[in-house]
Order: structure tokens, then C-alpha cells, then sequence
């Protein structure tokens, strides 16, 4: 009986913080996505208002990178294979 | 060539010479590299985005390819304009993002704004170039006159 109660879920609870810890969707510039076609995606794949995507776009623009979203891996990950459906550079990373 | 949007909300593509189909026919040429894997290098290997996610997109952005290659050799055999109507207007404006993102590769353009045709001396990078100039304007049109909400 002792054997098999603690180990259990020791493990469980560790990989859950791992899996909890926050990811950022970084959206990357690149020479030749047009400005209106990267704010229409954002607002296609995450639901932005035009202005909150034409402030991410421009970000993305000036700053060579833009956070997008942020949340857990798996759905990040979703995000950003939308992303590249759509040919944008982006790119999963864990938040700071 | 002429292009232009049309009443029912599409674009009309009137090739007028050999050299517009030409062209047309280059799109599915340019876009032919490795996009998928260019994109999935910007993933860390924990994702496993080259076993899961390049063939899969792999095979979307082939699809897109081979559509905008057909409607143009149908086109071309028929003798007829080529109308990009809303329902089709994704796939062309992502088969002429990938030719774009393939020339860039390949010629490092870099932003349109800072580049000038005439001082690209290899005469088949500057052909290149052009060809990307004319696939931008006609993403423009697409964006402007049948992607629109």
C-alpha cells in the first residue's frame, strides 16, 4: 500500500506546472507579407479589433517582432501553425 | 496586361501577350521551395513541428500552387481572361505570397521600399524582381477590390 501511494502523484503535479508555464506567440516581420494582409490574419486567427491588429502589425513593422498571444503550449502552438498556414513568420516562445 | 475588378466583385486578368502568360505561369515556379521548412525552423525541436506540421503544410501550399497553375494553362488553352472570384481569391493571393516569399529567398530583395529595379545588375534577378513587383500589385488588387469584408 505505501508503495504506491506517494509516487503517484508527485510526478503528476510536477508535469502540470510544467505544462502551466506561460508561452508567447511572436509574430515576425518579413519583407514581403503586405501591412493589411498581417493585420487581416490577426484579426482572423485571434479575433482582434482593427485597431488592436493594426498596432500589433505595426509593432511587428518597426520593432521586427510582435507578442500576440500568450497562454499555455498546446494552443500557442495552434496559433502559430495558423500562422504559418497563413505564411507569416511566428514562432512559440516561453514568456519571461 | 490588363487587370482590373470586376462588377460581381472579383478580378479580371486580361494576359495580352505571350510574355503576360509567361509570367502567370512563372507563379507556381517561384513559389516552389521550401516555405514549410523555412517556417518550421523558427520552432524549437520539442514541438516537433517538421513531423507534424511541414507535411501538412507542405501539401496546403502545393494545393494552392497547383490551382493558380491549372486555372492559368486552362486559361492560356482556352484563349480567355482569368477571373479570380472571392471564393478563389485566398488561394492566389497565397500561391503569389509563396512565389514572393521563394524570389525573396532566393534574391534577398529586401523591403520594396528600398529597392530599386535599375540597380539590380543580374539581369534574371531583376527579371525576378519585376515578376515579384507584378505579384504584389496583383495581391494589392486582391486585398483591395476581393478579400475585402
Amino acid at each position: 500500500m505505501k508503495a504506491v501511494e506517494s509516487p503517484a502523484h508527485e510526478p503528476r503535479t510536477k508535469a502540470r506546472a510544467k505544462t502551466d508555464k506561460p508561452w508567447q506567440v511572436v509574430v515576425l516581420d518579413d519583407p514581403v507579407n503586405l501591412m493589411e494582409y498581417v493585420s487581416r490574419i490577426l484579426i482572423k486567427i485571434f479575433g482582434f479589433s482593427s485597431e488592436q491588429a493594426n498596432v500589433l502589425m505595426m509593432a511587428v513593422h518597426q520593432q521586427g517582432r510582435a507578442i500576440v498571444w500568450t497562454g499555455g503550449r498546446e494552443k500557442g502552438e495552434m496559433y502559430v501553425n495558423q500562422l504559418h498556414s497563413a505564411q507569416l513568420n511566428a514562432t512559440l516562445e516561453k514568456a519571461e | 496586361m490588363t487587370i482590373g475588378p470586376t462588377v460581381a466583385g472579383g478580378l479580371k486578368l486580361v494576359p495580352e501577350a505571350e510574355k503576360d502568360w509567361i509570367v502567370l505561369l512563372e507563379i507556381a515556379n517561384d513559389g516552389e521551395g521550401k516555405l514549410s521548412k523555412r517556417l518550421a525552423k523558427l520552432m524549437d525541436e520539442d514541438s516537433m513541428w517538421d513531423e507534424i506540421v511541414v507535411p501538412e503544410l507542405e501539401q496546403e501550399f502545393s494545393k494552392q500552387r497547383l490551382a493558380v497553375m491549372r486555372e492559368v494553362v486552362k486559361a492560356k488553352e482556352d484563349k480567355s481572361d482569368i477571373h479570380i472570384v472571392k471564393k478563389s481569391a485566398e488561394i492566389w493571393y497565397g500561391a503569389l505570397n509563396q512565389a514572393r516569399l521563394g524570389l525573396e529567398e532566393r534574391y534577398k530583395f529586401g523591403p520594396r521600399e528600398f529597392t530599386e529595379a535599375s540597380k539590380i545588375e543580374d539581369p534574371v534577378a531583376r527579371a525576378a524582381y519585376y515578376r515579384s513587383d507584378f505579384y504584389c500589385t496583383v495581391q494589392s488588387l486582391l486585398l483591395q477590390y476581393v478579400m475585402k469584408d
